[in-house]
């Protein structure tokens, strides 16, 4: 069966007329509030109005959902975390969890190792291009726009262009893509190489593309599933959202757009990658080596990790597993979270942006990552049902003896060698 | 209800965002603040684990009395009514006062204008004298400032970096980051210290490797390069300094191979580090206690500001001598005047400023002597007030520090910890930390930035600033200190401190990052950078300085072998109060080690793990050996943290003349293998 797609528009107009939101995926979740369908939403809020300190929230009343309409493009919030770490991992509410493509990626690996509910949680996705860290946000405000960016009233990112309208009304743009080459800088190293634009793996996935020549605005939304059909449903009863048919047009301009930003991605890996498959082995391991010789041992990244689960990680202090005391770590650490996570990896680069020593890790991860699925056809963070390649077993894979640090079973098989026969 | 609040990390002076997770009133975790322009989402392994101090089991709950030799639980109202009586006919000179780095400006503020308006006594003293007051003794002659002149932002644009005798890879790590930008970009650094320390690893290009306690033969050196060579900055020193003729005619009468000799660093590392500093467009000096901690800390500073006025560096954005505070209120509560020497924002004693605080505070007889300095105090006064310090692990020669502490008339301590110092107080009052309590701090580089009242503090803990004007007001002086909360404070502070003039509350919770003082009015954006168009010496011109060297009060000999030289560890902070009680960091490093050089390791049989016994002319510990190579042979490196191993139960407490900074960084000890 494949999604049904529609464009939406909110029947409330103070959405609209504030200009930071078309007020659908608001009315949505309003009424999902409301109906009691979730106890709570999971959204990224602005501090202060700032934009650029969008934090995660949960948010339990109606009313309060308005705080958090509109995308925030430079903010960078760990939403699998707050919900695993804070929020119980949803076991004792049902949320419906407002983010981004990788945002639920991150999510749904989690749920796959049981550290996220499954059947309470609603996830809502956006489309997504790419965000902006905070700090190279303001940069650009400064150095490119010209701008406060606290007189900003909302952005968009959208085919490389960087549109920002100002309270007053007037619109900035920049050509975020000329900026990164020439200059290094714009959206976030993982976002340039993002594949994943439309969150086709949430329940709902809502997005402009599609709407553009539409007169009247809307957003596009996919419905990806049955709980995804019965959100929009109870939106529609209760009269916040009127629903059409999207267009053949409108789908195949969405298509359009996604494989634009397709081919982008495709561009950036090259780019990043290249230079490294490129390099002699042993160069290779010496720019690797490199990089992590400046770890601080901070555990930055493992926390910021939706991946990285374990309650008792060997990689701590407390084990004996690696040295203690010292910076930079054995390479060890690295390459222990490299095994542990690269096939699984949904390129959050959320363990980037908590490096206090700027390793580019989302590069390390993405390359062996895209490596990995090519080999086991997997991708991770897409389908709850399909568990991680590296640590989940094929029939006949359970059939091999498992010899890994199995002393034992080691000890056992050599000086039984008849076994082998059998 | 959950919810992430923005708060500054406790520990170093980089002033970090962290989002503290908080659920009904208690810190439940942590998360990286991406949008601090400081860090970006990044912190050091302290950082990480920044608040679990705060829950540590035997915080301060209670206020104490010692009855029959044992500290007693006993109500505020007992501890404050026996403090005010006790204080009330002490004589201004048999009283003293030790702040503290940790403490909030409006904390320091009240704790100096106590000891001055109602104790009448300048004897009032921060840990900056053991760690910064060179600085002041060696700064203030030649530009007359001894702040960082810089933001710490603009350390990444620079194109080569000058570090001495600090470690910013694990004392500093935020700043590593920017320098690490600063390095991919091109830029060279030239690393002084003896130790092959992480910092030399990572960034050095030029990694001069100088006997302990030479840096003013390097420094001497580098300058005698740069001038004979024609590679000062002429038009600079034209326009800008005085003083060029004296220097020049010193560094000719100097031998260069005898600088070699003394400093025992090739003369080709000298030239290119000489060469590569003074051809830079932008160079930067970041220093700290490993020039600062000798006998002749302050004649060090002199010649390394001397060295970057030759060079032209300084003036500009990233530019000039940055000493490193090493505490959150590291700057602040020296500007809120805790020096025997200052009043408040840097108004020297001795010229006029008791007078213009008489007028402020509306009191007579304010002191117009200096008091004394931190060391002394705690040999001299009768009745010594201790707020947040840990002198029993902090100060030089221990055992000494510890006969003079137990035997005070009074010894009030006010901390969040039994610490080893409450251990000999009179009376323990315990006090409220950090995110408990609602306060001002200013960063390394003059960064003003508020920390807001999060949660409750344990048991009965109060502010700082709230112990004070309990007992100033039952001493009766409650008009002088008729605060009720720290903003009562800061307005003030306002008043009374120029440079915080313009810096208001609802600025800071405005402005991410803070503002850099001097900030004189409410719409002025703050300063980042000093000395653009005059020096704050009295002419305005930089004055270059002659300095001879000389050797550490106390070297190797036949008895006491080794060069013994301390520090810290990345995991670590200071005395240990607080990251020894975070399981985490104290995980990564339990114990205290000597490093030892494998030569010297292999003379005596000495492996990983050897337990070695360090003996210097004041003391004896105990701690395991670590052999590396970040030691040369003949010096030993022990960290400070470690109260069971105490580094300064062997440290030299020999002062500074120019500023009575005891000499932590040399010492010669004996070393044996533990039987």
């Amino acid at each position: 069966m494949s999604n049904e797609m529609f464009i939406a528009r909110a029947t409330r107009t103070e959405m609209l007329e504030s200009g930071k939101s078309n007020g659908v995926v608001t009315s949505v979740l309003k009424s999902a509030l409301k109906a009691g369908i979730v106890d709570g939403v999971v959204a990224t809020c602005p501090v202060n109005g700032d934009r650029f300190s969008g934090i995660p929230v949960l948010i339990t009343e109606p009313d309060d959902l308005d705080a958090c309409a509109g995308s925030l493009h430079c903010s960078i919030p760990n939403l699998s975390r707050f919900v695993k770490e804070y929020l119980d991992g949803s076991a004792s509410m049902r949320l419906a969890i407002v983010g981004k493509p990788c945002d639920l990626r991150g999510i749904i690996e989690l749920q796959k190792r049981h550290q996220i509910d499954v059947d309470n949680v609603y996830l809502i996705g956006l489309n997504c291009t790419g965000t902006i860290s905070p700090g190279d946000a303001r940069r650009i405000c400064q150095e490119e726009l010209k701008i406060d960016h606290r007189d900003i009233l909302y952005e968009d990112i959208d085919e490389g262009q960087l549109v920002v309208t100002m309270k007053d009304g007037s619109k900035k743009e920049l050509d975020l893509w000329n900026l990164e080459e020439t200059k290094g800088y714009g959206r976030r190293d993982n976002c340039r190489r993002c594949e994943y634009n439309i969150p086709t793996f949430a329940d709902l996935a809502f997005g402009k593309w599609g709407t553009e020549e539409s007169k009247d605005g809307g957003v596009f939304v996919e419905v990806c599933s049955s709980k995804g059909k019965n959100l929009l449903a109870k939106a529609q009863d209760s009269g916040a959202i009127k629903v059409e048919n999207a267009s053949k047009k409108a789908i195949s301009l969405r298509t359009e757009k996604d494989s634009k930003e397709l081919e982008r991605a495709k561009w950036w890996r090259e780019h990043d990658f290249k230079p490294i498959l490129e390099m002699p082995l042993a160069d290779r391991l010496e720019y690797w080596i490199r990089e992590f010789s400046k770890c601080i041992k901070c555990y930055g990244c493992r926390d910021a990790c939706p991946i990285c689960y374990c309650e008792n990680c060997l990689l701590e202090a407390t084990g004996d597993y690696l040295g203690v005391g010292r910076i930079p770590p054995d390479a060890t650490f690295p390459l222990t979270r490299l095994a542990h996570v690269a096939d699984s990896c949904v390129a959050c680069g959320q363990c980037q942006d908590a490096c206090p020593m700027e390793l580019p890790l989302t590069k390390m991860f993405t390359l062996l990552n895209s490596q990995l699925n090519e080999i086991f056809k997997y991708e991770p963070g897409v389908d709850v049902e399909e568990g991680p390649p590296l640590s989940t077993a094929r029939p006949e894979e359970m059939r091999v003896d498992d010899t890994f640090l199995d002393l034992a079973a080691l000890l056992k098989r050599a000086t039984k060698p008849e076994k082998a026969s059998e | 209800m959950l919810k992430y609040e923005k708060t500054i990390c406790p520990y170093c002076s980089c002033g970090c965002g962290i989002y503290l997770v908080i659920k009904d009133g208690v810190i439940v975790g942590q998360e990286p603040q991406s949008d601090h322009p400081i860090n970006e989402g990044g912190n050091c392994p302290k950082g990480r684990n920044a608040y679990h101090f705060l829950y540590a089991e035997d915080r301060l709950k209670h206020p104490m009395i010692r009855k029959g030799g044992r500290l007693v639980e006993v109500t505020w109202d007992e501890a404050l009514d026996l403090i005010a009586s006790k204080l009330k006919d002490v004589e201004p000179n048999e009283f003293g006062l030790l702040a503290s780095g940790k403490n909030t400006n409006e904390d320091a503020y009240v704790l100096q204008k106590f000891t001055r308006a109602i104790m009448k006594t300048n004897n009032v003293e921060y840990c900056g004298r053991l760690c910064h007051s060179s600085t002041a003794a060696g700064l203030g002659p030649t530009v007359g400032s001894g702040v960082m002149p810089i933001s710490q932002l603009d350390i990444e644009d620079v194109d080569c970096l000058l570090l001495v005798g600090i470690n910013i890879k694990e004392t500093f790590p935020l700043m590593e980051k920017r320098a690490l930008r600063a390095k991919a970009k091109g830029a060279k650094t030239i690393v002084i210290d003896p130790r092959k320390s992480a910092t030399a690893r990572e960034l050095g290009d030029f990694h001069i490797q100088l006997e302990p306690g030479t840096d003013v033969v390097v420094i001497n050196a580098l300058m005698k390069i740069i001038l004979e060579e024609g590679l000062e900055n002429r038009e600079f020193i034209e326009k800008r300094t005085t003083g060029i003729e004296a220097l020049r005619k010193y560094l000719e009468s100097l031998d260069m191979k005898e600088l070699v000799a003394l400093s025992g660093v090739p003369l080709k590392i000298l030239q290119e580090s000489a060469r590569a500093f003074a051809k830079a467009k932008t160079a930067c000096v970041l220093y700290n206690q490993g020039l600062n901690q000798h006998t002749t800390g302050s004649d060090g500073i002199k010649a390394l500001a001397s060295l970057a006025l030759i060079a032209g560096q300084y003036g500009r954005p990233g530019t000039g001598l940055c000493p490193t505070r090493g505490q959150i209120n590291g700057e602040g509560t020296g500007d809120m005047g805790c020096l025997n020497v200052f009043y408040p924002g840097f108004q020297k004693v001795g010229t006029g400023a008791h007078e213009k605080f008489e007028k402020l505070w509306g009191v007579e007889n304010l002191p117009a002597e200096p008091g004394l300095p931190y060391t002394k105090m705690i040999q001299q006064t009768k009745f010594l007030w201790i707020v947040g310090t840990n002198p029993m692990v902090a100060a030089p020669d221990i055992d000494r520090v510890k006969e003079s502490l137990a035997s005070k008339e009074l010894l009030i301590v006010q901390d969040i910890y039994p610490t080893e110092t409450a251990e000999l107080a009179d009376i323990v009052l315990p006090a409220a930390a950090w995110v408990e309590r609602e306060g001002i701090h200013a960063y390394v580089d003059r960064r003003v930035q508020k920390i807001n009242k999060l949660v409750e503090a344990p048991g009965e803990a109060k502010p700082d600033w709230w112990i004070v004007t309990q007992v100033a007001e039952r001493m009766g002086f409650k008009s002088l200190f008729d605060f009720s909360s720290s903003r009562d404070i800061f307005e003030e502070i306002r008043e009374c401190v120029p440079p915080y003039k313009g810096i208001t509350y609802e600025r800071l919770e405005d402005i991410l990052g803070g503002i850099q003082w001097p900030c004189p009015t409410e719409d002025h954006p703050g300063t980042p950078t000093f000395f653009t168009d005059a020096f704050k010496t009295p002419d305005g011109l930089g004055h270059l300085q002659v300095v001879e060297y000389r050797p550490p009060a106390e070297v190797p000999d036949n008895a006491y072998p080794y060069f013994l030289t301390t520090g810290r560890t990345i995991f670590h902070y200071h005395t240990g109060t607080m990251t020894r009680r975070t399981s985490k960091l104290n995980a990564e490093v339990p114990e205290a080690y000597v490093q030892i050089n494998p030569q010297d390791a292999k003379s005596q049989n000495i492996k990983d793990g050897t337990i070695l016994t360090l003996t210097s002319r004041r003391g004896s510990i105990e701690a395991s050996a670590l052999v590396s190579d970040d030691v040369p042979e003949g010096l030993l490196f022990l960290p400070f943290h470690f109260s069971e191993s105490c580094a300064n139960k062997l440290t030299n407490p020999v002062l500074d003349p120019a500023c009575g900074m005891p000499e932590y960084k040399v010492c010669a000890v004996k070393m044996e293998v533990s039987k």
